[in-house]
């Protein structure tokens, strides 16, 4: 009996964690002061797909695989002292909370930067990339199914 | 609820009884014969109500709604997404030409001892 309560208990949390991603931090910040936020919406991703690849094409890098893969996209840059504080509190508190594995991070005085994923060796699910700066914090997060060696493809060349 | 041939064998008093809606007492040794529900099925259903309360109520707290699309325009969006990914190769080329000359330093000083 008490496995079983165990059991359905950990299901009702497991079917909430699936629910966590960059959006809450997203609605909590996106209209604070000092803030620049950009959301991008899966419907969004469905009409950016319905664009001919041929258009979609950049001269040097091809983005269009990779974007037409993902599902939902975050950005938050944050200036002001304040919200930049609790940004950062929020963030790392969820990316320790998530399954989000490492996958680079770079330090430079105070300058950080951090790029977080979730997914396979072959998929990657779940994509933040974070950069703190002196005066400006950077959050970016990306869901859906990205093919992991297009997008760590396309990190490697400087797209422009 | 009775068939039609039960009714038909019932006797004259017992259709008067239904007929005048009266109750019909229980046996004083009927209780024990009562078919008891097993304690630990009872308590799995109580425990898995509560589970599904608390899963649900969870859910609605953490329930975040949609937010709105920055961009109407897909060409704008992807410009936008464009623009981010070029940011991020470049901090990710930055990040990565500090890894290849901490190497070369680390190579300098093994060769020199």
């Amino acid at each position: 009996m008490k496995k079983l309560f165990i059991l359905l208990l950990l299901l009702g949390f497991g079917v909430t964690a699936l629910a966590q991603n960059g959006r809450q931090l997203y609605n909590k910040y996106s209209d604070s002061p000092g803030v620049e936020a950009i959301y991008i919406s899966p419907t969004m991703f469905k009409r950016i797909g319905i664009i001919p690849d041929m258009e979609l094409n950049d001269k040097d890098v091809n983005l269009s695989h990779v974007i037409k893969s993902m599902t939902g996209f975050y950005s938050l840059s944050a200036s002001n002292a304040k919200v930049r504080e609790a940004l950062r509190k929020d963030i790392d508190k969820y990316i320790q909370s998530s399954d989000y594995e490492l996958l680079m991070e770079s330090k430079d005085d105070d300058e950080i930067m951090r790029i977080y994923i979730v997914g396979d060796e072959e998929t990657i699910t779940s994509f933040v990339m974070l950069e703190y700066e002196d005066d400006e914090i950077n959050f970016i997060s990306i869901d859906g199914n990205m093919n992991r060696a297009q997008m760590e493809d396309l990190l490697a060349k400087t797209v422009k | 609820m009775k068939r039609i041939q039960d009714i038909e064998k019932l006797s004259v008093v017992e259709l008067e009884r239904i007929g005048a809606d009266e109750s019909i007492p229980v046996p004083a040794d009927w209780h024990p014969l009562l078919p008891r529900r097993n304690t630990a099925a009872r308590w799995s259903v109580a425990a898995a109500a509560v589970a599904v309360l608390i899963g649900l109520g969870w859910f609605g707290f953490q329930y975040e709604p949609a937010p709105k699309d920055t961009f109407d325009d897909p060409y704008l969006a992807y410009a936008a997404i464009e623009k981010t990914m070029a940011r991020m190769s470049v901090d990710v080329n930055q990040a990565v030409i500090k890894v290849t000359e901490a190497e070369q330093r680390l190579g300098q000083i093994y060769k020199q001892r």
